[in-house]
């Protein structure tokens, strides 16, 4: 209703007139008392316009009647266009709309990037504005837009710092210009431009208010101003009237009509979708037969989600909750009346005046709407808001609580639609849609907690349903639930949904430490190869999922494993962006907005992460145990030095030794850089000591079992590097004084020793009589030898390499070597088929980035597959 | 033992005909003075799982040992009447196209061509395609009535004529079934191999039935792996082909243990050393992969010696899986040798890591005497060549580990070198 917004029309930008709907209502009620007070505080010369169009304004809302809230742009214009012959417009209106134009003008420059235009346009509205502001007055929405260009600037100027590429001559001038005016004129205006900044909303609607101020001001032009007033007054009283009637006027036959008006302004500029839902709110207290109930829930429930359409914002939390419970009303009604029934595929029915009955021969009254997607909508939303809420705060966990109530929902709507699948034809779609959702709210929790979500989501149901799935009852542990439910998507389900109940079934199994049944689900799903063509969703669960695996492996003790199915992941370094638990600040690449929302979209809520930090800790540990005697070993010789088995390890180390002092170990990394140190020089009690002490291990389940199980291998490695290390030095060496040193049993002592020497490790032999370690000398190479060596083992690879590029040039169907070497040469016999498989897999796990084919079991999926 | 006992994990994927010596072998096992309840379960399960064949004979006479009678029930007599009986319909209904198959002119004139066979029989003898399936159901009958030789030759004859090959397959598993049963395993591991291509190629696309009939196969392939010398190489390799290790791995890890005594045993066998080499290589990391899966002594054996390099405790399982060995069907026969075998890899890999050995200890490792121990260690010397010298007076066996020359490394690495070049100039220039 305010006077921008009509000059500014449709092109006026997008913020401002959302801002503007928002107000128009409080507007509206205000008017009423603002305008009466105003008549004696008149002063001014301008009048009129306000009121008149207010007025008639009025009169129009009057005309359309019940439909006065969907008026949509084209009315307001035509009111504004009907308005123009009539009244002159003011010097300072024109002022404004001139304004207004500029600002516009500036913004559509700024979208383009085409600083040169913005700052000429800015210096038109500088001089426009220095009028206005001569007349003591400074326009509220020229701050705003001010301090909106100030930060488009600000941030195109950083964006600016980190690309490479440069911005041509002339925008650069501009941006540069423009930076300077701002600058004088954020001066000048210092505390309005606080003011906004401080709270937008607030400024502008104070704005609004003093805007009312000015408004009746104007009206004082035309003679009938007092009449006007009168009429004015009249219309106010009347409209309120109306506003009282019309309560009167939902009555259950209109109910229909109401609706048809709602769905049919919806998308519509304009359209107050508060409004709407207070009016459906009343329409569903008057709803007496189911049909109409269920038919205003469907839109009310779609109306509160039209509310945060946005794609950044989340839906109100009040709007959420009542969201939710008209769902499970929406519920409770179609459970007691199962002669109704809601379907995506039904007809819509066109007759407002009755509704449909029961034909004979039919089952149902068949309503058009599809539950599945208002549960998903549902999750979806909750999910977005508990994004933009910070983790830390009481409120996340209050808002968390809202998980049950919505599991509840999901459950609901699975029972729903099993009784339907029952009688009717139901697509699998939906259904599996559903199972997915309840999947996903489950598979990362720990037992107990699902536990206590199905007792929850089993009370509210009336003893008489049932599920097919899940029966009630049957299902005592979580680990059943999971596996039932994954179940029926493998049955029922394909691509990526079987994709993704997989990969929960195989995240939940690693939770619970059952890692080698997650790992051989991990290797039979052969999802490595695929995943890549995969969505990023399901890539990031993929991630997760491996993650999970390896932590898992870890809390086994199985170091190798761990290590490896963790290097993926955190080799790369990028572990925030690979499990969407925060943005990466991109270095070099430049990522545009778009990409920038979709990654923040695409962020898990902080109850789902996984903790970074553990998850270093882990992967350096791991990497700590296998490098340490890695390096003890090749270090004497530089030909073996490229094996590296984790580069960021490796890089962090070198880092660590390059430093000069090194004070006391601060965070995890030090502690475990600390470590490697002690260990590398055989102090195996210190490194135990330095990685104890890291207080992360507290997170693990089992902390004390950890780290017995780390002190074990912490020892273990110890005694291999410091024989590594210390070997050149000794003739002999009695395996009690090794035991005596690593406090390891003989026994140990001694198949760790003969381990080494049969894996050619050490050139040493046991004494069995004097239990002693002989070292065998003489076995250093020379320079020669060693470079001989090296050069027959380049060859042996290049021919490897040869043979595996032809193989792939061909498909493995030209020729029929066998890549098992001289032993069974056995000609063609058979070979090809076998070694084309073979290169199949390996050509299939080179795209893969992920470490699952690494498992040391890399062939057991083959299987399967055969 | 009973823990180690894998009979009812075998007995998902054997037939009732293949399973019967396995129950056989069970009752050999009980003590001869052990009362009649110990019998009992296992007469049950004879006849539990024989109830559904033909031999009623044999199964009257099962149940009255169950019952205690001293003649078979006379319902049995009913059902001996029906058997033959219906052998006789069957006998005649096939008794044409036998006698044709069997005359030398018509053998004479058929193809490899089964379609145009058909066509021929037909047109100039009269077989109809009842004919030829009615073979198929005579050979299934007499198969159950556990007449095994005719059941082979029926169904061979089947499979000459048929196309259909559905009813082919069956037939295979059939004649498989057959020769194993009448201990003629040439034949069987013709058959093995038929099978095994059949799975290969017809089940192509379907790779859950492909794992289930592989996991047949490879049990079904117990039979003539420990019977037969010949075969054994053979089958061997087929185990260890990807995909029936996989297979194993996957779905009946307990195969393992028969796997490991195989390679074991096969030992001093093979001509080829390096595959045995290989295959115990193989071996040892499946073992330790499925550790978390399925161990019993034999397979403990070898992670004891090979992955931990724990020759106590190697020694410990060696004689835990001697006693497995003499209790199992498949092994029994194999039990000394397998344990001999054994012996030579603890001191193989023993003497490969000491350079000094009190014999005595040595033969306690062995579960040998000190003589005997003596003894073996000089049989092993000699046959092995290792370079050791035995030091009376100190009663230790010295070895002697020359280092592994630089040159001979060289040359051991760049060994296949050509040949794989020259087999790529080939592929490149064809």
């Amino acid at each position: 209703m305010s006077r921008f917004f009509r000059s500014g029309d449709d092109s006026s930008s997008e913020s401002s007139s959302d801002e503007e709907e928002l107000y128009s209502e409080e507007e509206e009620a205000e008017k009423a008392v603002v305008e009466s007070e105003e008549e004696d505080s008149e002063d001014e010369d301008e009048d009129e316009d306000g009121s008149g169009e207010d007025s008639s304004d009025e009169e129009g809302a009057k005309k359309t009647g019940a439909s006065r809230f969907l008026r949509g742009e084209s009315s307001e214009s035509e009111d504004s266009d009907e308005d123009q012959p009539k009244t002159v417009k003011s010097a300072k209106d024109k002022r404004f709309a001139e304004l207004e134009s500029t600002i516009d003008a500036i913004e559509k420059k700024q979208k383009i990037n085409d600083w040169g235009a913005v700052s000429n346009e800015f210096d038109k509205l500088i001089r426009q504005a220095v009028k206005m502001t001569e007349r003591g007055q400074v326009p509220k929405f020229y701050i705003k837009a001010i301090v909106e260009l100030e930060d488009a600037m600000n941030e195109t100027i950083s964006k600016q710092k980190v690309t490479p590429k440069k911005m041509n001559a002339i925008s650069a001038r501009g941006l540069n210009a423009v930076k300077q005016k701002i600058k004088k004129l954020k001066q000048d205006h210092q505390t309005e431009v606080d003011r906004y900044r401080e709270d937008p909303l607030d400024f502008l609607a104070s704005d609004e208010e003093e805007e009312e101020v000015a408004a009746p001001k104007p009206k004082k032009t035309k003679a009938e101003a007092y009449t006007e007033r009168v009429e004015q007054q009249d219309d106010d009283g009347f409209e309120t009237v109306i506003k009282g009637g019309r309560t009167l006027q939902f009555t259950p036959d209109s109910i229909f009509k109401h609706l048809r008006t709602i769905l049919e302004s919806r998308g519509k500029k304009n359209t107050d979708r508060l409004e709407q839902i207070r009016i459906m709110e009343k329409l569903h207290a008057v709803a007496n037969t189911p049909y109409q109930t269920i038919r205003v829930l469907l839109t009310l429930v779609s109306a509160r989600f039209d509310l945060g359409s946005g794609t950044s914002n989340a839906m109100p939390l009040e709007q959420w909750k009542a969201a939710e419970k008209e769902l499970s009303t929406l519920f409770e009604v179609l459970e007691q009346n199962p002669d109704h029934i809601v379907l995506e595929n039904a007809e819509e029915w066109d007759d407002d005046d009755k509704p449909p009955t029961l034909q004979p021969g039919e089952k149902h009254i068949k309503v058009p709407g599809s539950i599945v997607s208002y549960v998903e909508r549902l999750d979806d939303e909750l999910t977005r808001s508990l994004q933009t809420i910070d983790p830390h705060t009481s409120e996340y966990i209050e808002r968390l609580t809202d998980e049950g109530a919505l599991y509840n929902v999901i459950f609901r709507g699975l029972l729903y639609y099993e009784t339907l699948g029952k009688e009717l034809q139901i697509p699998q779609d939906s259904l599996n849609r559903i199972v997915m959702r309840r999947l996903e709210h489950v598979y990362f929790k720990p037992a107990q907690v699902v536990k206590i979500l199905e007792e929850n989501a089993w009370k509210p149901v009336p003893a008489t349903v049932e599920s097919v799935i899940t029966p009630r009852g049957s299902i005592t542990d979580a680990t059943q639930l999971l596996n039932v439910l994954c179940n029926y998507l493998f049955i029922n389900s394909e691509g990526i949904i079987r994709a993704r109940a997989m990969l929960c079934q195989i995240y939940f199994l690693a939770l619970h430490d059952e890692y080698y049944k997650a790992r051989d689900m991990m290797l039979m799903s052969h999802l490595q190869e695929t995943i890549n063509s995969f969505d990023v969703q399901t890539q990031i669960l993929y991630n997760r999922t491996l993650v999970q695996v390896g932590l898992c492996a870890f809390r086994k003790g199985l170091v190798y494993d761990a290590q490896n199915t963790l290097q993926e992941i955190c080799g790369s370094g990028r572990q925030k962006e690979l499990l969407a638990q925060g943005v990466m600040i991109q270095r070099f690449a430049q990522v545009s907005p778009e990409q920038e929302r979709l990654e923040k979209q695409r962020q898990l809520p902080f109850h789902m992460h996984i903790n970074l930090e553990l998850l270093e800790c882990v992967y350096l540990t791991c990497s700590m145990l296998l490098e340490i005697p890695l390096l003890a070993q090749t270090g004497s010789s530089p030909d073996i030095k490229k094996r590296v088995i984790s580069k960021t390890y490796r890089r962090m180390l070198e880092y660590h030794e390059r430093q000069i002092f090194t004070g006391p170990p601060e965070n995890t990394r030090d502690h475990v850089m600390q470590a490697s140190r002690a260990l590398a020089a055989g102090e195996w009690k210190k490194a135990i000591n330095f990685v104890h002490s890291i207080k992360i291990w507290e997170l693990m389940p089992n902390t004390e079992e950890i780290k017995t199980m780390l002190s074990k291998q912490i020892q273990e490695e110890g005694l291999r590097t410091y024989l590594f290390t210390y070997a050149p030095f000794y003739d002999t060496l009695a395996v009690s004084t090794l035991s005596s040193m690593f406090e390891l049993d003989d026994r140990k002592v001694a198949s760790i020793v003969s381990k080494m020497i049969s894996h050619e490790e050490l050139a040493a032999a046991l004494d069995q009589v004097t239990s002693t370690v002989i070292f065998r000398k003489g076995v250093e190479l020379s320079r020669l030898q060693s470079l001989a060596l090296t050069l027959s083992d380049k060859a042996a690879a290049l021919i490897e390499t040869n043979e595996r590029t032809l193989e792939q040039r061909t498909q493995g169907t030209a020729n029929a070597f066998d890549r098992r070497g001289g032993q069974n040469q056995r000609g063609g016999r058979g070979g090809g088929q076998k070694t084309g498989r073979g290169g199949a897999r390996t050509g299939g796990t080179g795209q893969r980035q992920a470490g699952g084919t690494q498992f040391t079991g890399g062939v057991l999926g083959g299987a399967v597959r055969g | 033992m009973a823990d180690y006992d894998l009979l009812p994990k075998l007995l998902p994927f054997l037939d009732r005909h293949l399973i019967f010596p396995l129950l056989e072998h069970s009752a050999g096992r009980i003590p001869e003075d052990a009362d009649d309840t110990a019998l009992r379960p296992i007469t049950k399960a004879k006849y539990e799982l024989l109830k559904s064949t033909n031999m009623t004979d044999f199964v009257g006479n099962l149940q009255a040992e169950l019952e205690g009678l001293d003649e078979p029930p006379a319902e049995f007599d009913e059902k001996r009447q029906k058997v033959i009986q219906r052998l006789e319909q069957f006998e005649e209904s096939t008794s044409k196209l036998i006698d044709l198959l069997g005359r030398e002119d018509v053998v004479g004139n058929l193809r490899s061509d089964k379609v145009a066979n058909l066509e021929f029989l037909k047109n100039d003898h009269d077989v109809t395609i009842e004919m030829v399936n009615a073979l198929y159901d005579f050979g299934n009958f007499q198969y159950s009535c556990g007449n095994y030789g005719a059941a082979a030759d029926l169904l061979y004859q089947f499979r000459v004529l048929s196309t259909d090959n559905d009813k082919v397959a069956a037939a295979t598993w059939g004649k498989l079934a057959s020769e194993i049963l009448t201990t003629n395993w040439e034949a069987s591991v013709e058959e093995l191999n038929k099978v095994k291509e059949s799975i290969d190629t017809k089940l192509f696309s379907n790779p859950l039935a492909q794992l289930q009939q592989r996991t047949w196969l490879i049990h079904w392939g117990l039979f003539p792996l420990f019977n037969d010398d010949k075969a054994r190489d053979q089958l061997l390799e087929l185990f260890f082909s990807p995909a029936y290790i996989n297979t194993v791995q996957t779905s009946s890890p307990w195969i393992l243990r028969y796997l490991t005594a195989a390679v074991i045993t096969g030992r001093n066998r093979t001509r080829n050393s390096g595959q045995h080499q290989k295959q115990l290589k193989d071996i040892i990391r499946i073992v330790k992969q499925e550790a978390y899966e399925y161990t019993d002594p034999i397979t403990d054996f070898i992670r004891a010696l090979y992955v931990d390099f724990d020759f106590e405790e190697a020694q410990r399982q060696l004689s835990l899986a001697e006693e497995v060995c003499r209790s199992d069907f498949f092994l029994l026969a194999a039990a000394d040798t397998f344990v001999d075998c054994a012996r030579h890899l603890i001191s193989e890999s023993y003497c490969k890591i000491h350079a000094r050995i009190d014999i005595k200890d040595l033969s306690a490792r062995l579960g040998l005497g000190q003589d005997d121990g003596e003894k073996w260690i000089v049989n092993l010397i000699r046959d092995t060549r290792v370079d050791a010298k035995i030091d009376y007076k100190e009663g230790t066996v010295v070895m002697n580990h020359p280092p592994s020359s630089v040159y001979q490394q060289v040359i051991e690495r760049t060994k296949g070198g050509f040949f794989r070049t020259q087999v790529l100039t080939a592929a490149v220039a064809r």
